[in-house]
């Protein structure tokens, strides 16, 4: 986190859609597919089965959506929304990651957070902090 | 969905992640035929999920028939996305992008060979 921030050639655009930033944005977005077909499937085929983890699931892939269009759209208002969703993201990855290992019962079905994404091989808990770490990059300068 | 033709969709990706990363270390934007090649990924993985349909189509049912649907539709459209998305921008990071799909196109197709066992 201690990049000096990258310039950007307008002011008021940041581009947090330029540069490594794109490769991010493919990340996030491959994310947002996965995480919205796996909550899709679990929603409409056996929702009863386990309600508080498909519902995770949903928002997981709420916060993987909006997080894939805020960082692409790169403006100053997307900005923000990347980084609320980002930091939901990262509590989500921490919180389910926590209780699937020491609550196993509580999530009978495996999540894109379960076990801290090790689904994903683990993609989703460095996902947020990549996320962060680049919004900061990308900050704006202030004259 | 044929396994043989799992394999070939799977040593594509790996060398389309391969020839993403090496463009990006040596700090060039993705040549054409490396475009062509992950063209050519892409179409082998459409004749695999089209393949996978018809046998869907005409009685073959999957442990879990949603995901693997799923799974089918989601492989085909990753990779001209990200060739749209690499080509917007082109420098080192659109061969990250290419490769990131191939990645992605690669893992799924290792789980689609899973999922694809019959209903028992």
């Amino acid at each position: 986190m201690t990049g000096s921030p990258i310039q950007p050639a307008d002011s008021t655009v940041l581009k947090t859609n330029s540069g490594a930033g794109r490769v991010l944005v493919a990340v996030y977005g491959i994310f947002a597919l996965a995480a919205t077909a796996r909550a899709s499937v679990q929603l409409l085929t056996r929702f009863d089965e386990a309600p508080l983890a498909y519902l995770l699931s949903a928002l997981a892939a709420l916060v993987y959506i909006v997080a894939t269009i805020t960082l692409a759209r790169g403006t100053r208002a997307s900005r923000r929304l990347a980084l609320i969703a980002i930091m939901i993201e990262l509590a989500g990855v921490l919180f389910v990651g926590t209780l699937s290992v020491v609550d196993p019962e509580a999530f009978p079905r495996a999540t894109v957070w379960s076990v801290y994404g090790i689904g994903y091989g683990f993609v989703p808990l460095v996902l947020p902090i990549l996320g962060l770490a680049w919004l900061w990059r990308t900050r704006p300068v202030n004259h | 969905m044929i396994d043989e033709l799992a394999y070939v969709v799977i040593a594509l990706a790996v060398v389309a992640v391969i020839w993403g990363l090496v463009t990006a270390v040596i700090n060039k934007p993705p040549g054409k035929a490396q475009l062509l090649f992950a063209a050519g990924l892409e179409i082998v993985t459409v004749v695999q999920s089209i393949i996978a349909a018809a046998m869907l189509a005409t009685g073959f049912r999957p442990m879990e028939l949603a995901t693997t649907i799923g799974y089918l539709i989601g492989i085909v459209i990753l990779i001209p996305i990200a060739w749209f998305w690499a080509n917007a921008e082109r420098n080192r990071f659109s061969g990250l992008v290419l490769a990131v799909a191939a990645l992605a196109v690669l893992a799924m197709t290792l789980r689609l060979l899973v999922l694809w066992t019959p209903a028992a």
